[in-house]
């Protein structure tokens, strides 16, 4: 029998289930902190320092490229050292469409993203019976490919890439458009992770022939990992270059692909959300470094190493699991 | 018109020569590394970098000494200073960087990604960003057979021809060659033999260094040097190494030697700037077709 | 090769669940696998004996896909299955464990087994009552579920051993290969694997171990092939098979005498 009527009353459990939930998270520990700091980082535009807002641009978009990263690595098991490739296809569509096409630069962002998820497949097929180390030369191997491709080609720009793309609006603006995909996009990767799915590219990581014992059609779910990083790769490389208004080839260097594993690997490895903190961290010590300039790089190369070599878990989850338990301690457990 | 054919073809042959010596040099370290250790050392080309910049460094302070007027041997003694360099620097490497994550293979790589990067960034922060040009030894042009060649990339050929034999005839007939081997097979059987397979894999990095360190000696003077050049020869030795089979000594000289007159051919034939990219087809062709390589073996991790 | 015949089986009465024919698998100069026949009926349980080195991984291995014979063929129920990945002959109805235990190190135990309820096969048989529903009651069948939540690495071996087994039942196996499942073992360990290989019988699934030791088999199986150098060498009941003097030989040497 066809219902005909909408379900009110079940819909309306659901809805109260969810905010109960909600309401549950939003009071413990972490949804507390995650609340607070969203708040503050909400806020900020209010204190009308342009130059501030201007860095934390950049840093939410980090974040979104990091856990991109974060996600193919850290929960599918697919280091890649070109993450760049995907950060700069989809700048550069999105900057052609905008440009030379008027398309409105919603749409140019998704677009965009499409095309890096295009090219996630195009990379992820080859790099399919690749491991490890292997997979990381692979994939660095097809971001110089680009780089190269771009540098020495005429289309879209050559060297100088293309310049000049219209505003979509003052920075205020500009800064809560980004951090609404920041936070669209980092929930969406955390439901992805906690999902089957993500399940599924848990296991894959852990244990890929076993995954394969256990019926798991591995190629499959590891070209979905790559088309789902891709994708967000994709949009942060959209917002990049809608913030600077500007695309040219030095969006493929490996430098580039280095910042997202920096960046994802100082907040922490598998836990997407690090991303934030790690993209954060690295922005504003890049600030804090500026009169330092040529030194900079080579302090951060440094803290990679050092990092990789000494705290394998990043820096999220060890200081949240500290404040927890100095928060006990004060409210007395 | 003959003529000039027959000098066509011989440039393409001589040029190719010295292009395979140069990949067979970046290669043979590099596929040794990851045979042995099943590790990727991703600051390979930053070691080359390092080497040229250090000579680079080395040369002027040694020439503030009148007792080394003579350039050639100035050179000589900044070479074996760089060298030098270069393969201590590998054994930290291995020793900083590598033991201690050598359960995890992609903290490996990670690290030796970071570690080039650290290079680069150091070269440039004590140097400057811009390219430099290192003095030849041997700046005389040589003419053979009607092509006109530098004597230092003649010289270049006849050093990597000789050191590339040196190499295979150790790991083939000496005693710590064999240990080389025997780890590379299979590691936990040599260790239960009593091999320090550590000392093994530090030996292996440090030949690599010294390889590649010799390519950076005798083949970047006469030519420019600027901090990103690292990539560019990381690159060339990872297709090679693809090329030829990851982990096998003999397919990489095969490899390096192929590749180098194929780029020379599509230099002359089609266009300089297209053998750019040669290396970089040839690993995405090998990746999709045969990732194990000419001669390696099938399953490599 | 000696046949023995009297197996507890009425061949041909339950039909065949697995038949292979001329299996055959070289490694360079080495055959592993050599010219073998033989087949399983459904609902039974089938042992694979021979000394170490006889090729009794690398049959497994080519049973279920993770090698591709030289030539020879594998029809299960019927369907062939040469040279199919590994996935999909286990969405078929065939699942596996292996010698050296694995497992997804950093998931919970649950999610250990909920991945190969997520296979195909495990959806569609376990889909109406929920992937964590039935990935508890196979741990709980397994004897594992007040560890739910907790990673493998604290499990000691014997009850790693039925987390593999846990994550073959996920995917809803006809038939089961069990690479040397005692191997390793405590007694206790072993009690408890036998009790639900025996549970699973009863159940209907077909089983096919191996053991390298014949004694353990010998309860537990009602009929066995042996192997030597890739080659089947003998079949039929446990006690029979390892009194045939060609398999005595093959484990203990040619030309040995004993006191």
């Amino acid at each position: 029998m066809v219902k005909l009527q909408f379900d009110w009353e079940s819909a309306g459990n659901r809805f109260e289930a969810l905010v109960n939930r909600f309401v549950k998270w939003a009071f413990s520990f972490r949804g507390g902190i995650t609340l607070v700091c969203l708040g503050g980082l909400l806020c900020l535009p209010l204190t009308g320092r342009e130059y501030l807002v201007t860095i934390v641009i950049t840093a939410m978009i980090l974040a979104i490229f990091a856990a991109s990263w974060d996600l193919l690595a850290g929960f599918a098991g697919q280091t890649s050292f070109g993450h760049a490739a995907f950060f700069g296809i989809s700048g550069y569509f999105t900057a052609a469409l905008v440009k030379f096409y008027g398309v409105h630069w919603f749409v140019a962002i998704f677009i965009g993203a499409g095309c890096a998820v295009i090219f996630s497949l195009l990379i992820g097929i080859p790099c399919l019976r690749l491991k490890g180390p292997y997979l990381a030369l692979g994939t660095l191997a097809f971001a110089l490919i680009l780089y190269n491709l771009f540098l020495t080609g005429d289309w879209l720009g050559g060297t100088e890439g293309i310049s000049a793309l219209p505003n979509i609006g003052d920075v205020f603006v500009v800064f809560y458009i980004v951090a609404a995909f920041m936070v669209a996009s980092l929930i969406i990767m955390r439901a992805i992770v906690d999902s089957n799915l993500g399940t599924i590219l848990k296991a894959i990581r852990d244990d890929e022939v076993g995954a394969d014992a256990t019926g798991i059609n591995t190629t499959v779910y590891k070209l979905i990992a790559f088309m789902v990083s891709g994708l967000f790769a994709g949009i942060a490389g959209a917002l990049f270059v809608l913030d600077t208004t500007a695309v040219n080839p030095a969006l493929f260097q490996p430098l580039y692909s280095f910042y997202a594993i920096v960046m994802a690997s100082i907040g922490g490895i598998a836990t997407i959300y690090g991303s934030i903190v790690g993209a954060f961290l690295f922005r504003l010590t890049g600030e804090l470094l500026r009169p330092l300039a040529a030194a900079s790089l080579l302090i951060f190369a440094t803290i990679l190493i050092l990092i990789i070599r000494f705290a394998e878990e990043g820096v999220m989850n060890p200081v949240l699991g500290h404040v927890q338990d100095l928060w006990d301690k004060i409210r007395g457990r | 018109m003959q003529r000039k054919v027959n000098i066509m073809f011989l440039e393409i042959l001589i040029f190719g020569t010295i292009r395979g010596a140069l990949l067979a040099l970046l290669a043979l370290g590099f596929s040794l590394v990851y045979g042995v250790g099943g590790l990727l050392n991703l600051a390979h080309g930053a070691f080359f970098l390092i080497t040229a910049y250090i000579l680079y460094w080395t040369i002027p302070l040694l020439a503030a000494i009148p007792a080394l007027s003579y350039y050639p041997l100035l050179f000589g003694i900044a070479a074996v200073i760089s060298l030098s360099c270069v393969v201590a620097i590998g054994a930290v490497t291995y020793l900083g960087l590598m033991k201690p994550l050598q359960k995890s293979h992609i903290g490996v790589v990670i690290v030796t990604f970071a570690l080039a990067f650290f290079f680069e960034q150091f070269v440039s922060f004590a140097g400057d960003p811009k390219s430099h040009y290192i003095v030849p030894p041997v700046p005389n042009i040589v003419t053979i057979l009607g092509v006109r060649v530098l004597q230092q990339q003649l010289v270049f050929v006849l050093g990597s021809v000789i050191l590339v034999t040196l190499v295979t005839l150790f790991i083939n007939r000496s005693k710590i060659g064999k240990s080389i081997r025997a780890v590379s097979q299979d590691s936990e059987a040599a260790k239960l033999v009593g091999i320090n397979t550590d000392r093994v894999m530090m030996t292996s990095l440090m030949i690599s260094a010294l390889l590649v360190g010799f390519a950076a000696v005798l083949y970047a003077p006469g030519n420019y040097i600027a901090p990103r050049i690292g990539w560019g020869y990381l690159l060339l030795a990872f297709s090679v190494t693809i090329f030829g089979g990851m982990g096998s000594i003999p397919g990489s000289i095969l490899g390096a030697y192929v590749m180098g007159y194929a780029t020379s051919l599509t230099d002359y034939l089609i266009n300089p700037s297209f053998s750019e990219i040669v290396p970089l087809i040839v690993i995405l062709v090998m990746l999709l077709l045969r990732p194990q390589g000419l001669l390696g073996k099938k399953g490599l991790q | 090769m000696y046949r023995i015949y009297g197996t507890r089986y009425e061949e041909g009465k339950m039909g065949l669940i697995l038949e292979v024919k001329n299996l055959t698998k070289k490694f360079g100069g080495l055959t592993a696998v050599n010219d073998v026949n033989f087949e399983v009926h459904r609902g039974e349980i089938l042992g694979l004996i021979g000394p170490n080195g006889a090729g009794k991984t690398t049959l497994f291995q080519l049973i279920s896909g993770f090698e591709k014979p030289n030539s020879g063929s594998v029809r299960f129920n019927g369907v062939d299955i040469t040279g199919k990945k590994p996935y999909q002959i286990v969405n078929l109805g065939m699942a596996r464990t292996f010698q050296l235990v694995r497992s997804f190190r950093y998931l919970s135990l649950l999610d250990n087994i909920s991945v190969a309820c997520l296979s195909p096969r495990g959806k569609e048989a376990f889909g109406e009552i929920g992937i964590d529903a039935a990935a508890s009651s196979i741990l709980a069948s397994v004897g594992l579920v007040d560890k739910a939540r907790l990673p493998p690495v604290i499990l000691p071996h014997g009850d790693l051993r039925k987390l593999e087994i846990g994550k073959a039942l996920g995917t809803n196996p006809e038939f089961l290969l069990l690479d040397e499942p005692f191997s390793g073992l405590a007694h206790e360990e072993r009690v408890g694997i036998t009790k639900l290989i025996e549970q699973l019988t009863d159940e209907g699934v077909t089983i096919f171990m191996t053991g390298h030791v014949l004694h353990e088999l010998m309860t537990l199986v009602p009929r066995v092939i042996a192997m030597h150098q890739g080659r089947l060498i003998a079949e039929g009941p446990p006690k029979e098979v390892a009194n045939n003097r060609i398999v005595l030989e093959a484990y203990l040497g040619r030309g040995e005498e004993f006191a």
